[in-house]
């Protein structure tokens, strides 16, 4: 790796929507750069593939460093800095964002923008990126350059006029795009000379050399063996390795001002060099850090519970580990009459509670019982104490509070025009307050409402997805907090009240998720050899109850020769499912009854 | 046809009489028909429906949609039982299931049975049964079939109240029913089966009493009595919910079953499997091979066989199967298929096992799987003695816990009857999730 001059770098990410082609194009460069070789490409592709496959979004190409002579004969570094593609990962996101000067902004041009593109593309206008729209897929017999075009014109405001043609698949277009980084990207400033200050924009732990760090260099200069302090987390480490990525790490001596790199320092945790954070010389530190950090704030809880009191040790080392390379994963020890041991677990958002759960489940081979997501509430008592409330069966009663608050977001959905009134229905049903609808080019629409964001973490996005038949997309963000009038629905099941199927609902609504839920326990704890009551209150009083019926026979009438294989399969199914079965009191109830009040 | 008479011998196996040392190789065969005259709406076996006219000839048959003839089936099937090895071990035990096996011609029915008996050698006091069903032969017929040597028939009865027979698809009517009965003391088939289905739309105990009292009436050696399982992808599974009317209530089939045992069982009839009665003497051999787990040969379309440890069933199709047949010959008969694991030996021994009311031999699972396996198998459904489901014959009634009392010859492990018997599964299930 040669010493390039900051004038010749340029610092780029890639905001796409899913599917529009981010990995192909991010793959197309490194190819066309001679980075990776052909050959070695298919390789990497299928492997990322794969990975990404098994571990939804946490494994991506965090960063590529790319060497491209370009027509004005000079050569230039392009750091390539990759982002996360999902809502719940946003603040790494502006993070990534904030390491760049510059953006390709992918659109497909056979489909048009998506909210989750567009939040990303108002990310990367706040940190003053350049954008330059790329559209994609231009091969395809569906591609409609000049409607997206206009589309992007008239949602982000951006002037397409400049806009590259290209086919990521086909090879189209990639020289355009590599010259136009190199042209309208502007070149980071020059501050070699300053104090370091680098940002970390992500990291990962590697159980021989500790935690990864991916920085880039905003100020100063960083070398082998500097001993570096974390700005936030205050802790400071001598550097055992340091390197480029390209993108496999290849180490160096020596890093400055404009440069993205990597470095290895016996870091014990990704906590201790968190995504914002800013690194500095422990012997020259900078003055003030870099904007932006913030610690990651837990936004969903829920309990996790091994069917298996015996794993509770296990489930507790699992989630040390997972925790060592995911800083925004909280959990504390809870326990409940009714599950035993477990914890109860922060998530930033649904999908980074599905991914904890499914990595605690597969990879460390976990029989868990996950009870339904929660928001944090803010309670206020009688004594004016403001508390925060994550599972809903710590709500103070009715005679200790004031008053409760419930966090709101904006949900800001872009549709094909038809399904506009069944969007607002769906919105207005989860007590969402109409705000702003756009009509964009060809009948496509945004729509924005304020959601409790109680509602949107049930099944929102599912309902979404299959009113709009899979076309409409979702962004949200937090923008605080509101008093509603709020009560605690208890569930009671064979006359015990169980703790983790309470739920905190809007009064209003209280009788109909009262209903629908034990209409919904019904249909999933299986029969017992007594008449099961289920019941939903509020504090006292009894809002809706049924009953599972006893189970009078479970037998196989036939099985003859053809059909042993068949009805094995029946009981096996069954015993599969037993395994799953929480006991409570005497009633066995099954993992997907305390997800229940999603599904409602 | 030169096959021995074997009409009047028929006799029930005794368990003590399991030949332990089975080595995989069958003596029992079955064979599907898989032809009816239309679907019950209750079926979801692979069958083609021919309708009422007598199949077309081959020659006549030039619909090449059409399922093809019966007499096409019949030289593939037999050209599969020729195909297949021979173990050396005679048949003792022949079944004819379906479908409906008495829309076979008597002549297509001996050319089945001289090939297995060829291919195989068919014992002198095998039992041959054939499962007919009214409205579908006539005296003839039967008597044809008894010269061809079935000497067990199974009558497809289902219930004896024509509006019930109705609606559930059936093609014949009470009188028919009385006609076949007729047919069969013509013929002097002194072993016939009846088959009664409890829990069908409209059914009530009153009916269900009054079938149970009609088929005692026409003093059948055996009787199965099925309880109604709506069948994913039937008719009634589109068109009815378990438990819901017009079905009867589980509260309502539950009590069905136990009137049927104790009706039954006071007419003399020994409760011997979860869905099957017979008179001292004349428990079905054929499907005792099931419930002990033992091998067996199974021929044509979708039929399942189990030899020398491979569990293997055919293809569902009939093109599928023919071509499969093809290459069964070409391959030289070897069927490629796993070796069940000791596992799933386990779990077939136990489900199979359980279902017979004299329940499983608690000395033969420790041969075969080991002592742990017994006591974990006593350990696990302790819970179930204590409920009154399961219990342990011999020993006095010794209790389940008593792990270290000694497993001597007879000491058995069953269900009651009827209670164990109507949560088999519960009790089962337990022992899956215990062995997997």
């Amino acid at each position: 790796m040669t010493d390039v001059p900051v004038s010749r770098i340029r610092n780029f990410s890639i905001i796409a929507h899913i599917d529009h082609g981010k990995s192909t194009l991010a793959d197309r460069l490194l190819q066309v750069t001679g980075t990776v070789s052909a050959r070695e490409m298919k390789e990497q592709f299928l492997d990322n593939m794969e990975l990404e496959r098994e571990r939804g979004i946490t494994i991506k190409l965090q960063a590529a460093r790319m060497t491209y002579k370009a027509q004005d004969g000079q050569t230039y570094v392009l750091n390539l800095i990759d982002t996360p593609g999902h809502v719940d990962f946003s603040y790494e996101v502006s993070r990534s964002l904030a390491a760049c000067e510059g953006a390709l902004l992918v659109v497909d041009a056979s489909q048009g923008v998506e909210a989750q593109t567009l939040a990303n593309v108002y990310l990367a206008l706040e940190n003053n990126l350049e954008i330059i729209p790329v559209l994609n897929k231009i091969d395809l017999p569906g591609a409609e350059p000049d409607r997206v075009k206009q589309e992007i014109e008239e949602i982000v405001g951006l002037d397409c006029s400049g806009a590259v043609l290209a086919s990521a698949k086909e090879g189209i277009g990639i020289t355009d795009i590599l010259e136009s980084i190199v042209y309208l990207v502007p070149p980071p400033s020059d501050t070699v000379k300053e104090r370091l200050r680098a940002l970390i924009f992500d990291s990962y732990y590697d159980p021989y050399r500790g935690v990864i760090v991916y920085f880039r260099v905003m100020d100063g200069t960083v070398k082998k063996g500097d001993r570096v302090r974390l700005m936030a987390s205050g802790k400071e480490y001598e550097i055992d390795e340091l390197g480029v990525l390209s993108p496999n790490q290849i180490q160096v001596e020596e890093l400055h001002a404009g440069e993205v790199g990597y470095l290895a320092a016996a870091i014990k945790a990704v906590e201790d060099a968190r995504v914002g954070d800013t690194i500095t010389l422990s012997t020259a530190p900078a003055s003030i850090p870099l904007p932006g950090y913030t610690e990651a704030k837990p936004m969903v809880f829920c309990g996790l519970f091994p069917t298996d009191a015996d794993q509770f040790e296990d489930l507790r080392e699992a989630l040390e580990k997972l925790r060592l390379n995911d800083a925004a994963l909280q959990y504390e020890p809870e326990t409940s009459s009714a599950m035993g041991f477990g914890f109860r677990c922060g998530f930033l958002g649904l999908l980074h509670m599905e991914i904890v759960q499914e990595r605690l489940e597969r990879e460390y081979d976990l029989d868990l019982i996950t009870t339904a997501p929660s928001v944090v509430y803010k309670v206020t008592k009688l004594d004016e104490e403001e508390i925060y409330i994550d599972n809903p069966s710590l709500l103070p009663d009715p005679q200790y509070r004031e008053k409760i608050e419930e966090p709101y977001v904006q949900v800001d959905m872009i549709t094909p025009e038809e399904y506009v009134g069944t969007l607002m229905e769906l919105s207005q049903s989860r007590r969402g307050m109409f705000k702003d609808m756009k009509y964009l080019a060809q009948g496509r629409t945004t729509l924005s409402y304020e959601i409790p964001l109680a509602e949107v973490v049930t099944d929102f996005f599912d309902q979404m997805k299959s009113r709009s038949r899979g076309y409409a997309s979702m962004e949200y963000h937090l923008i605080g907090y509101r008093e509603n009038p709020l009560v605690k629905l208890d569930i009671l099941i064979n006359g015990d009240r169980v703790d983790p199927l309470a739920t905190i609902v809007h009064r209003d609504k209280a009788y109909y998720v009262g209903k629908a839920l034990v209409e919904k326990l019904k249909e999933l704890i299986p029969r017992h050899q007594f008449k099961i009551p289920l019941q939903a209150s509020i504090g006292s009083r009894i809002v809706a109850s049924e009953h599972i019926p006893a189970l009078r026979k479970d037998v196989l009438a036939k099985c003859y020769g053809g059909d042993i294989s068949r009805k094995k399969k029946l009981l096996q199914k069954q015993a599969k499912g037993k395994k799953r079965l929480k006991a409570i009191g005497t009633v066995d109830v099954p993992q997907e009854a305390f997800m229940a009040v999603l599904k409602l | 046809m030169s096959l021995p008479d074997r009409s009047s011998l028929s006799f029930s196996l005794d368990a003590s009489d399991v030949d332990v040392a089975d080595l995989g190789i069958p003596t029992a065969v079955y064979v599907h028909i898989p032809f009816c005259r239309r679907r019950c709406f209750y079926c979801d076996f692979p069958i083609a429906v021919v309708g009422d006219r007598p199949p077309l000839s081959r020659q006549e048959n030039t619909d090449p949609r059409s399922f093809g003839t019966i007499e096409e089936y019949v030289e593939i099937l037999c050209q599969e039982i020729r195909a297949t090895l021979s173990g050396g071990r005679s048949l003792d035990t022949v079944f004819f299931g379906g479908g409906t096996p008495s829309l076979l011609t008597v002549e297509q029915l001996e050319q089945i049975l001289i090939t297995l008996d060829r291919q195989f050698s068919i014992s002198a006091n095998a039992e041959i049964s054939m499962e007919i069903d009214p409205a579908t032969f006539d005296l003839t017929y039967l008597q044809g079939c008894k010269a061809a040597g079935v000497n067990r028939v199974s009558l497809g009865v289902q219930a004896f109240q024509a509006e019930l027979l109705a609606a559930c698809g059936r093609t014949h009517t009470p009188d028919d029913i009385y006609a076949a009965i007729d047919m069969i003391h013509q013929v002097n088939l002194a072993n016939f089966s009846l088959d009664l289905i409890s829990g069908l739309p409209h059914q009530t105990g009153e009916r269900w009493q009054d079938s149970l009292q009609k088929a005692i009436a026409l003093a059948p050696t055996h009787l199965s009595v099925y309880d109604l399982t709506v069948e994913p992808g039937t008719a009634f599974d589109r068109w009815y919910q378990p438990g819901l009317a017009p079905l009867p209530s589980d509260e309502t089939t539950a009590q069905m079953y136990r009137l049927a045992q104790q009706i039954l069982t006071e007419a003399n009839y020994d409760h011997y499997e979860v869905s099957n009665y017979a008179k001292s003497g004349y428990q079905c051999r054929h499907n005792r091979v099931y419930w002990e787990n033992r091998s067996y040969y199974g021929f044509g379309m979708a039929a399942a066989s189990y030899v020398t440890g491979q569990r293997f069933s055919r293809p569902r199709k009939r093109r599928e199967y023919f071509q499969w047949v093809q290459e069964l010959v070409c391959r030289g008969g070897a069927i490629d298929s796993p070796i069940t694991p000791p596992t799933e030996m386990l779990l077939d021994t136990l489900m199979l096992g359980l279902r017979l009311a004299e329940g499983i031999s608690l000395r033969d699972l420790a041969e075969k799987f080991g002592a742990s396996v017994v006591e974990q198998v006593l350990i696990c459904l302790q819970p179930y003695q204590m409920q009154g489901w399961v219990e342990r014959s011999k020993a006095t009634r010794q209790a389940l816990n008593r792990l270290d009392a000694k497993i001597e010859r007879g000491d058995r492990l069953r269900l009651t009857d009827p209670e164990g018997f109507l949560f088999s599964n519960v009790v089962l299930t337990t022992l899956f999730e215990q062995f997997t």
